[in-house]
């Protein structure tokens, strides 16, 4: 299938305070949007500015953290407007590469369910779970649907945030099949560790435990935040994920579950990881043919 | 007169839950070192003990109050 | 190995230095002292290095035994300081011998204090930082606030100093009155209604006890935001923004009726629209306001933000200069 190209307006330069320079590349999310952040703020880490202090991605915006003792704000703002002119849209033969990672998700699990029915009166309907909320509000028939539509398409890793660890992801299919709930009405003061979430167009799992807003509809038996880094997978990095991975959710039963918490528990869990390259242009001419070779890479 | 003054702002409380009965009544004795209410700020309950002896002649802050640092919340009588 | 006890914690006392950077964009933030001018003057004061690890203390300051001849010295916060239960003044160079106590009186005003030992507070290091962040407890002591009865490990000092310098006057921060924070509008301000943007710079706010290390809740006004048929993916709320990343100092009116300050712990991106960053220079001052406190933001420019930092710095380095002498 093909899909109808989203135009960016201009972006927009902000200051954030001295230390901040704000980059907002549209008010809406698109992969487009994401795409052209990467390609600005990869080539801005490729020049390596001093006083530049952190180059920070998200899902239609970016952030550059600097150093103004060192580095003018306005300095900086200038040169970002030189790569959007020259790299702002990333170029039809752009190929990025990147992992591709199977995450394993039980869905409607025992406990996010006990705590979603203790926070029912802060939701939009306390009369249903928050996966069948979402389900019904999407146009599903059941929350197999729903299931099946999170878990049939991979995500990438769009933004990193809010707690250390927390990767937002953005599933790789058009605008008009991405599923999308609100948040919680009022927050809740309690997420399980490694729940996994979603609000806006956004899935998530969370880090740690604490509070949240994101709609709960499952938990994933591996970590994605690691402080003791015992496992391999964060021998360089108490967070597993990165901007841009592309993170495929599987839905696993019970008995899986609990095999891969005791592979994480003796310390012996690996996720499954493969280097991958793909074209984001042609992702978005034709998404399900790239991934289809995602996957395929994936599992092979 | 001794008073018990608040050594941090906050809003304040005299029952360690809404369900419980209150820490002290006026009228009552208290000693150096009991716990008599509690503060609420940087989401913890911090509890206020009593820096002196005597009786709770009565509490110069209402339950829910906010309270500022140096404030006084207890007005102690004659032991 | 030399070490500092902790005879009592106080209400929340952390190990911080200038902060851990660098890993924002994987969602951690800086922490380091909420008020960096006081933490590198402390420093100055004992000999040590701007960054190296000082204590600080909320509201209620710990109580600490020295084990060995020191330098210390308190700044930040307006409060009675006592060594050996005899008041000794801030913003000052005090010599201790092992056995000193030195213990704080309730706050006059402002909110934290800074202690600098000469040799440094000596935690490990972790990614780069002495600082504690106690949202996922990395660095500092054991990554959460001291507790009573227990020991610091400091560094080694180039002998124990004269003692003696002092920070004149004129050069420790005024922290009555209301807190004037020069913010520069922006970021999604768009947002709001003019009447709302008006409202958030006439308003005087008062900081709610939410009022910690990862930010400040205000109260006082109420901010319109302008009517539209939110973005995809951005959620329904009139104050939903699709998630970005909040600068530190970064303010979001959830609700639109209680703005949130972002400050050294801050959560680092999420979905509230910001309409605006308190200049780093001023996060010092905010540092200083507890809850009770009134604060207003004052419109500036990002000139007037830049020369304000300049500003600190030569008051850093006219403080270095005076001690030297």
């Amino acid at each position: 299938m093909t899909t109808e190209k989203i135009q960016l307006p201009p972006a927009r330069y902000e200051y954030g305070g001295d230390e901040f320079v704000f980059v907002e590349l549209d008010q809406a999310m698109s992969l487009e949007a994401n795409f052209a952040g990467m390609a600005v703020t990869n080539a801005l880490r490729q020049e390596v500015i001093d006083g530049v202090v952190d180059i920070c991605p998200s899902n239609a915006s970016y952030m550059v953290q600097i150093d103004p003792d060192r580095l003018d704000p306005r300095e900086l703002v200038e040169e970002l407007r030189r790569l959007e002119s020259t790299v702002g849209t990333l170029p039809d033969d752009y190929v990025l590469k990147t992992r591709v990672v199977d995450v394993p998700v039980l869905f409607n699990d025992p406990w996010t369910h006990e705590t979603l029915m203790r926070f029912r009166d802060r939701h939009q309907d306390p009369d249903a779970t928050d996966l069948e909320y979402a389900a019904r509000i999407n146009g599903f028939d059941s929350v197999q649907g729903v299931v099946d539509a999170m878990t049939s398409a991979p995500w990438i890793v769009t933004m990193l945030g809010f707690v250390p660890g927390l990767p937002f992801c953005y599933q790789l299919v058009p605008r008009q099949r991405q599923i999308q709930v609100p948040k919680y009405v009022r927050p809740r003061t309690d997420t399980p560790e490694r729940t996994f979430g979603f609000g806006g167009a956004f899935a998530v799992v969370y880090p740690v435990r604490g509070a949240g807003g994101y709609q709960m509809f499952g938990m994933a038996p591996a970590p994605v935040f690691d402080l003791s880094q015992s496992l391999p997978d964060f021998a360089d990095d108490i967070c597993f994920p990165k901007a841009n991975d592309v993170l495929r959710y599987r839905a696993i039963d019970m008995a899986e579950f609990e095999a891969t918490r005791s592979e994480v528990e003796k310390g012996t869990f690996r996720y499954r990881i493969r280097e991958v390259e793909f074209e984001p242009a042609t992702l978005l001419a034709d998404p399900d043919a790239v991934n289809r070779e995602l996957l395929e890479v994936l599992y092979r | 007169m001794t008073t018990i003054k608040a050594q941090m702002p906050g809003v304040f409380y005299r029952r360690p839950a809404p369900e419980k009965p209150v820490y002290v009544d006026d009228g009552e004795s208290i000693s150096e070192g009991q716990t008599i209410a509690l503060i609420e700020v940087m989401k913890t309950f911090n509890e206020v003990k009593a820096d002196a002896s005597g009786t709770v002649a009565e509490f110069l802050v209402e339950d829910g109050d906010e309270v500022d640092v140096g404030q006084d919340i207890v007005r102690l009588g004659e032991t | 190995m030399s070490e500092l006890r902790v005879r009592a914690g106080g209400l929340y006392t952390t190990v911080q230095d200038t902060g851990r950077f660098g890993h924002y964009h994987m969602g951690m933030p800086p922490s380091g002292a909420m008020d960096t001018y006081s933490a590198v003057v402390a420093n100055m004061l004992v000999g040590n290095p701007d960054g190296a690890g000082v204590l600080e203390g909320t509201y209620i300051g710990p109580t600490l035994e020295f084990t060995d001849d020191r330098v210390v010295a308190v700044t930040g916060a307006d409060v009675p300081v006592t060594l050996n239960d005899e008041p000794v003044e801030p913003w000052t160079a005090i010599r201790v011998r092992s056995g000193d106590v030195l213990g704080f009186a309730m706050i006059r005003a402002g909110c934290r204090a800074y202690v600098a030992v000469s040799g440094g507070i000596d935690v490990p290091v972790y990614l780069g930082s002495r600082s504690t962040y106690t949202l996922t407890g990395i660095g500092g002591h054991e990554g959460r606030k001291l507790a009573d009865d227990e020991s610091l490990p400091l560094g080694a000092a180039d002998g124990p100093g004269p003692g003696g310098a002092a920070v004149p006057e004129d050069l420790r921060p005024d922290l009555t009155g209301t807190a004037q924070l020069r913010t520069v509008v922006g970021l999604c301000s768009y947002r709001l209604t003019e009447g709302g943007l008006a409202s958030f710079l006439g308003t005087d706010w008062k900081v709610t006890k939410d009022a910690d290390r990862v930010g400040y809740r205000l109260r006082g006004g109420t901010l319109d935001f302008t009517e539209r048929e939110q973005p995809f993916g951005a959620g329904s709320d009139p104050a939903n923004v699709v998630d970005l990343g909040y600068p530190i100092g970064s303010i979001q009116v959830p609700g639109g009726d209680e703005p949130i300050v972002l400050l050294n712990d801050a959560v680092t991106g999420g979905g509230y629209a910001t309409i605006g960053t308190v200049i780093s220079v001023d996060r010092d001052r905010i540092a200083q306001t507890k809850t009770g406190d009134a604060v207003r933001f004052d419109s500036v420019d990002l000139d007037t933000a830049l020369a304000a930092r300049r500003d600190r710095r030569e008051r850093i380095e006219r403080v270095r200069s005076r001690i030297a002498r």
